[in-house]
């Protein structure tokens, strides 16, 4: 079943007296539970088509639906209960709030939708991922490592449908890398949650259900990941002209 | 030296932060200059027409009739056709209206053909005065019609005599400003006086003689003349140059009393201007930091920052010196009423002067700290997102240190006056002091509290972020709301005390001026038991072999030994009375003349007992010795004396006697009026109505300074703006963090109303404390009067303020309030 759908998406910008078209004309539908990557050079629209999908931005043209909701010209306050329950976030510069410790980061979500369970949800959240003895501490007292640990319980502590991750493994070294990404899948997995993530990374590209390949604002191929049956990535791509 | 285009870039960039500094300079000078340059037009346009102020070239002044002496001294300038002469008599009576119906107490003046001698004093009808003030004429003004509903051409009874209400007075050149008189004026021609029969031995008269000499070169030489041949401490001879204005000397002391609130103004404005520089070379950290990276010098760094707030510091400055001569210009509007008809406003070149000078050293010392950091910072901040914190070694102490002494020499040169300019520094150090261990100690507790509602948490969290200047913000509102908040309690309260509610066993009604001779009879017809007192005048020659500096004691701000005294006699202590100090009053066996001393004399002067003081008692030199100290057990309303005399000392001195009677305030007026048809020389000072002479001028005095004050709290505004702007990254990221997470507009709208209205509610509440403690002392320990704290006025004082915080803090906010958060992050990731 389709959870989130992008028709025809495209993003422009002007910068100065020039029209940059970042994405053109991006059409994708997303399944429940489905991991899908999201990959290509710099400035190929992959970031820009997650801010789209996520509701963070909105397209010059185009549609996006989510669960059958045409979300696409939803007002930031219409927008801000889909993100506290049906969306989560994991960014690369981990993006925790300065002034809150480890758990308050970890809380905040559920808080804002009066959870009284948040503490309690919070502190099972950190225990999984190893860090309920610096749920104390602030960001910055935390390794990169863990702050996206933190992040990613900040993303699941309201069990969202889906996450949206944007190169969550990108400030961190290999094997902080692999291990935050194992974390990721392992929940995204417990909780059947759709998670779309943009990487360059092929190694988790292998790992996805599906790959779309963007260049140039465009979809240029797609294909399965091995959990689809593909053995390298783009072994079974589709070239799309 | 000098990079011209980084130097355009930082001015042309950070505009918020750029406004918010120049604006800090402006505040901090604009005050002082509209200040300086309006006590110079004051000053100027008393001194400039200062023949017109005294309508003479030489007055003489005494609270007695001339001594013949003086009389055939002038009489005999007269003669040689060097000098006119003009007596005036000046004294309060009562007049009524026909048939004794109504009666007021009015400002008499008795003058003689001649007056004045220089200015005019305008009639309604534009006639001049000699051709009008004739015998069985007077001259009133309008105030007097009004009240006694009567029009020109009615009659008045002034002391024995009926006059004819000839016309109405306009302004007179002597009496500039009749904002403080107790009474209206009314003019009477000298031809009138002996009818009147109101100028008697000992009656309360100001005695003056207006002098015109013919060749003005001689002024100088016949006043030197004539101080030879006047009675010594009672008769002054003064030039116009030299004679001194009572309303001269009330701007002189409000003006003072202002610049020191300008001055606690520059102060605040000098913490805005620090606040305002950290926030805008906060935003260049990176800037500087990849300068240094690629080789730029400390020397060549600072110097470029140097000339950017050298220039934003000349454009602050201008901009305050065209400012303050607007205000300058706007001051007469707030002082109406206070000022003399003829005042003009100007610039004065020493006040541009000063306006330059006093802007560029506030520029140079509060933005020596921030600039001092600078050197600090180091070129991996490029690398650095997190906040990194301020190391503060011995170099910082000594600069703030630095910064403190030249600050405080600043004020003592501003001031001209030493005890009163430490007394202002040790009073503002205590006050920030008392507002910082408050703060400090309030900021504590709340940082340890758990709080579980998550807006209000989030607000407490926002107070502590990272360069958040909240410990300057509240510091700096808690010391300009405790100047307000204590101005408008204890303008509440003397309020309180002295008009709202008299209090209901103070005397309501005085009787002056009543002669020996009179008492019994007048004892007789008021028909009330009533304390009568003596007064005899008299003047402090020396004490303890010391003799008072007449000169320097004129200068003094405060009451001043060279004044005329009133002194008194009885043998017993009054029921207000208490002995601090001596078993009896007076005591047996002691040889030579003894003096009670009163405890607020004695404290403000260092007398103790056994103290010898010299008095001259109209021309009889009295030596004295203390021989007791008293207090007074009530509020100041009760007749009191400083110096008390056994009665065979003064019995026999020329006198009048005076009393103090609680009288129902519905028969005032009929009392009054029997009392006075009776003895016409007697005035009668109905204190309810003189009250609200009191309330008027209270009232106008506390609304100037509350206009004052109102630009320190200016600069905690300011303060608080370059606090948001120091603060803006963080809470720009918070605010985007919070979007990100689902919260709406409203959540975070409702922590930013929350956070400034914490920061506002701590300020007032401390301001409120401190400014409550402050009101008690001074009512308790200097007015001596009953407190009242106020809860209402309190209240509205905090809500003001919380709405005030609260409205700045948001609409400083608004942009960070619509920052979009995909903007935000894509910058982010750019960097």
């Amino acid at each position: 079943m389709t959870i989130l759908e992008a028709q025809q998406l495209t993003k422009t910008y002007r910068l100065g007296d020039r029209e940059i078209c970042v994405l053109d004309g991006v059409s994708v539908a997303v399944a429940e539970g489905e991991f899908l990557v999201i990959q290509g050079s710099s400035g190929s629209g992959k970031t820009t088509l997650l801010t789209l999908l996520s509701g963070l931005d909105k397209p010059t043209s185009g549609r996006i639906l989510l669960e059958g909701i045409d979300i696409t010209d939803f007002k930031e306050e219409e927008l801000a209960p889909l993100r506290n329950t049906s969306i989560g976030f994991v960014f690369q510069s981990f993006h925790l709030v300065p002034s809150l410790t480890a758990i308050e980061n970890v809380m905040f979500p559920a808080e804002l939708r009066h959870d009284h369970d948040a503490e309690e949800k919070a502190n099972i959240l950190l225990r999984r991922v190893g860090l309920l003895d610096r749920a104390g501490n602030f960001p910055h007292q935390l390794s990169g490592g863990e702050r996206q640990r933190v992040a990613i319980c900040r993303a699941l502590i309201n069990n969202p449908k889906i996450v949206f991750a944007d190169e969550p493994t990108g400030n961190l070294d290999s094997s902080n890398g692999k291990a935050i990404l194992d974390l990721l899948l392992e929940l995204q997995k417990e909780r059947r949650a759709t998670l779309i993530l943009v990487t360059h990374s092929q190694e988790i590209a292998r790992t996805s259900d599906r790959i779309i390949f963007l260049k140039d604002g465009r979809i240029a191929a797609h294909g399965l990941g091995s959990h689809q049956g593909g053995r390298d990535g783009f072994s079974e791509q589709h070239h799309v002209s | 030296m000098f990079h011209k285009s980084f130097i355009r870039r930082q001015l042309t960039r950070s505009r918020q932060q750029t406004v918010v500094f120049v604006l800090c300079v402006v505040l901090s000078m604009v005050t002082l200059i509209a200040l300086d340059s309006f006590s110079r037009s004051v000053n100027e346009s008393m001194l400039m027409d200062a023949r017109t102020l005294h309508a003479g070239d030489i007055i003489i002044h005494s609270h007695y009739d001339f001594s013949p002496t003086l009389d055939d001294a002038v009489g005999s300038l007269v003669k040689q056709g060097l000098i006119q002469a003009a007596r005036v008599y000046d004294l309060y009576s009562v007049v009524r209206t026909a048939g004794d119906k109504d009666s007021l107490l009015v400002d008499l003046k008795i003058v003689e053909p001649g007056y004045p001698f220089y200015g005019a004093v305008e009639l309604k009808s534009q006639r001049p005065l000699e051709k009008v003030l004739t015998q069985g004429n007077i001259i009133v003004e309008q105030g007097v019609l009004d009240r006694l509903h009567l029009q020109a051409g009615d009659t008045l009874n002034v002391g024995e005599a009926t006059l004819m209400i000839a016309d109405v007075v306009l302004h007179e050149p002597d009496r500039p400003v009749n904002f403080f008189s107790l009474g209206p004026r009314v003019f009477v021609s000298s031809r009138d006086l002996e009818a009147l029969n109101l100028v008697q031995k000992g009656s309360r008269v100001d005695h003056l003689y207006l002098l015109k000499v013919q060749d003005p070169g001689n002024v100088d030489r016949l006043a030197a003349e004539l101080r030879d041949v006047a009675t010594p401490d009672r008769e002054r001879v003064d030039t116009y140059r030299t004679a001194g204005s009572r309303i001269k000397r009330f701007f002189d002391n409000f003006l003072f009393f202002l610049d020191l609130i300008a001055i606690f103004t520059l102060l605040l404005a000098g913490i805005g201007i620090q606040s305002a520089v950290t926030a805008f070379l906060q935003e260049k950290e990176k800037t500087v930091a990849i300068m240094k990276a690629v080789g730029a010098t400390n020397r060549f760094i600072t110097l470029q920052f140097i000339v950017v707030l050298c220039l934003l510091g000349l454009a602050g400055t201008v901009l305050g010196v065209l400012l303050g001569f607007f205000l300058q210009n706007f001051l007469p509007f707030v002082f109406q009423g206070l000022l003399p008809q003829n005042i003009r406003t100007g610039i004065s070149g020493w006040a541009v002067l000063k306006g330059f000078f006093l802007g560029v050293f506030a520029v140079a010392i509060f933005t020596s700290l921030p600039l001092y950091r600078l050197r600090d910072l180091k070129p991996a901040v490029i690398f650095r997102k997190e906040e990194t914190g301020n190391r503060r070694g011995l170099p910082f102490y000594l600069t703030v240190l630095g910064v403190v002494l030249v600050f405080a020499a600043m004020i003592l040169w501003q001031l001209r006056d030493v005890r009163i300019g430490l007394y202002f520094i040790s009073g503002v150090g205590v006050l920030i002091a008392l507002a910082t261990l408050l703060s400090e100690a309030v900021l504590l507790s709340i940082r340890k509290r758990k709080i579980k509602s998550l807006p209000l948490r989030q607000a407490f969290k926002g107070l502590f972020r990272p360069r958040n200047a909240t410990k300057a913000v509240i510091v700096t509102l808690t010391a300009s709301l405790s100047v307000i908040f204590s101005i408008t309690l204890l303008d509440k309260n003397l309020d309180a005390n002295f008009i709202q509610s008299y209090p209901e066993d103070a005397p309501n009604v005085f009787f002056l001026d009543i002669q020996t001779s009179q008492l019994e009879a007048f004892s007789r017809e008021l028909g009330i038991q009533a304390e009568y007192y003596p007064v005899v005048r008299g003047r402090i020659r020396s004490i303890n072999g010391e003799p008072v500096d007449v000169a320097r004691e004129w200068q003094r701000r405060g009451d001043n030994l060279a004044r005329e005294f009133n002194l008194t006699y009885r043998d017993y202590l009054l029921k207000d009375e208490a002995l601090l100090q001596g078993e009896s009053l007076f005591r047996t066996g002691v040889e030579g003349v003894q003096v009670s001393v009163l405890d607020t004399f004695a404290e403000a002067n260092g007398i103790k007992m056994g103290d010898r003081i010299a008095f001259n008692i109209q021309g009889v030199p009295l030596d004295t010795t203390v021989v007791s100290i008293r207090t007074r057990t009530k509020e100041f309303i009760q007749p009191f004396f400083y110096f008390v005399f056994q009665e065979k000392v003064l019995k026999a001195a020329p006198q009048t006697v005076f009393t103090a009677v609680r009288l129902p305030p519905r028969e005032i007026s009929a009392i009054q009026n029997r009392m006075v048809a009776s003895f016409p020389n007697v005035s009668v000072i109905d204190l309810t109505e003189t009250v609200q002479v009191f309330a008027r001028i209270l009232g106008k005095l506390s609304g100037i300074t509350r206009f004052f004050t109102l630009f320190s709290i200016i600069a905690g505004v300011l303060i608080l703006v370059s606090s948001v702007l120091a603060t803006r990254f963080v809470r720009t990221q918070e605010t985007v963090y919070f979007k990100i997470l689902g919260a709406r507009r409203s959540f975070i709208l409702k922590v930013l109303t929350l956070e400034n209205g914490i920061l506002g509610l701590l300020s007032a509440l401390i301001a409120l404390l401190l400014s409550q403690a402050g009101s008690w002392t001074i009512s308790r320990w200097i007015f001596d009067i009953a407190y009242h704290p106020f809860p209402l006025w309190s209240l509205l004082m905090i809500f003001s303020t919380l709405a005030l915080v609260v409205a700045v803090g948001l609409v400083s906010s608004i942009s960070i309030l619509r920052q979009k958060p995909v903007i935000f992050l894509r910058e982010q990731t750019e960097e």
